[in-house]
């Protein structure tokens, strides 16, 4: 006779070492807060929408003392501000979806799934994010160069003149490498994170991908 | 929520909580993770109820819910239990068998099981619990033929774990 049949005959009765729950306890238990990685998902969302909003609203007002709106010009300035918000709105549209369809009623594997996808979506998120610092960081930096007085002051300056051209490709040079070690920190602070968080999640998935070969 | 719906619930959760405490007692090894894990699900289970339409069984898609939370949703991880730890291994009967050497079996057995990982366990739990491998499967989100593929492997690994 196989093995498992074997405890199978007993399954049914066993009872272990825990009690009995009563109804007063069970109702208890239904007011309490859930632990589940879902939830800690959704609060790091929360975090990484606010975190990035927040950044460019910062920017947005020290860009205003500096006369960077006005060296940039409103158009650029703006319009990239525009598509800039329309595209958070449209992340926070696809992560309310994906977090919507999370449901613990479904089969398991579809369940993790959803559960990868919403953590993909914020991974698209700070990816964008740091993509578009850095794409119009760029290219302000050089609508800016020529117009930024301080800038063109020290180019006149006798050190500068006749370099100018190593000049601008050490100061795009230098914001690209900040913005890539920018880059680097957030994704190594996101696999920390998320690594902590889904590694059990992952492995089981990859448990259940490997069975469907 | 109203208080005839979440009265309704209880009284199906407390009929049937005998699921979940199999489920808490084969992904924990400790009363206090069992404890922690039963109260996680609960929560689970009651956020997921007004959307339980009835056209299920209340246990089977309790099943659902319950493994979905052991295996995705619960964050700790709980480490698996080598064969000598009798301790939590915690398999006990209402009717203790006549023959003592049935018995060691049985814990043998189940302490072999406890060793699988995740999403075994959880096939071998709706074997156990009688389900067929369409409902398995459907639980799980494989196909058939794959649960009842896997499940030959997860036996043979059983009797390879109980004679080495």
């Amino acid at each position: 006779m196989d093995q498992l049949d074997i405890l199978k005959q007993s399954w049914q009765s066993q009872t272990g070492n825990a009690p009995q729950f009563s109804k007063e306890q069970l109702g208890g238990l239904l007011a309490r807060k859930s632990s589940s990685i879902v939830k800690w998902l959704f609060i790091i969302a929360i975090i990484e929408f606010a975190l990035f909003i927040v950044l460019g609203l910062i920017s947005h007002f020290t860009n205003e003392e500096n006369n960077t709106i006005e060296m940039i010009g409103e158009p650029f300035y703006y319009g990239s501000m525009i598509v800039h918000y329309v595209v958070i709105v449209f992340f926070i549209f696809l992560f309310y979806k994906n977090y919507k369809n999370i449901s613990t009623s479904q089969p398991t594997r579809s369940l993790m799934n959803k559960i990868l996808k919403t953590r993909r979506t914020m991974k698209w998120y700070i990816w964008y994010n740091l993509v578009y610092m850095m794409v119009v960081g760029m290219i302000g930096a050089v609508i800016i160069i020529p117009n930024d007085p301080r800038i063109s002051q020290m180019l006149n300056s006798p050190n500068f003149i006749g370099h100018e051209t190593a000049f601008y490709a050490t100061f795009l040079g230098l914001t690209f490498v900040i913005f890539l070690i920018l880059c680097v920190v957030m994704y190594l602070i996101y696999m920390v994170i998320y690594g902590i968080l889904l590694r059990k999640l992952k492995r089981n998935y990859n448990e259940l991908k490997r069975m469907e070969v | 929520m109203s208080k005839k719906l979440e009265e309704e619930f209880v009284k199906q959760l407390e009929e049937n909580q005998n699921i979940v405490h199999k489920i808490c007692r084969l992904y924990t090894n400790d009363q206090d993770a069992h404890n922690d894990l039963f109260q996680e699900v609960t929560i689970q289970l009651w956020r997921a109820y007004p959307k339980f339409r009835g056209d299920a069984k209340f246990s089977t898609w309790m099943y659902r819910v319950a493994l979905n939370t052991a295996i995705t949703l619960y964050r700790k991880s709980t480490r698996r239990v080598k064969t000598q730890d009798y301790d939590s291994v915690q398999f006990k009967i209402a009717d203790r068998p006549e023959d003592d050497e049935q018995m060691e079996q049985l814990t043998l057995l189940y302490g072999a099981v406890k060793q699988l990982n995740d999403i075994e366990k959880a096939l071998v739990f709706l074997y156990l619990e009688d389900k067929n491998y369409r409902e398995i499967a459907e639980t799980m989100g494989i196909s058939e033929v794959n649960a009842r593929v896997k499940m030959n492997r997860i036996k043979t690994k059983l009797t390879n774990i109980i004679n080495p």
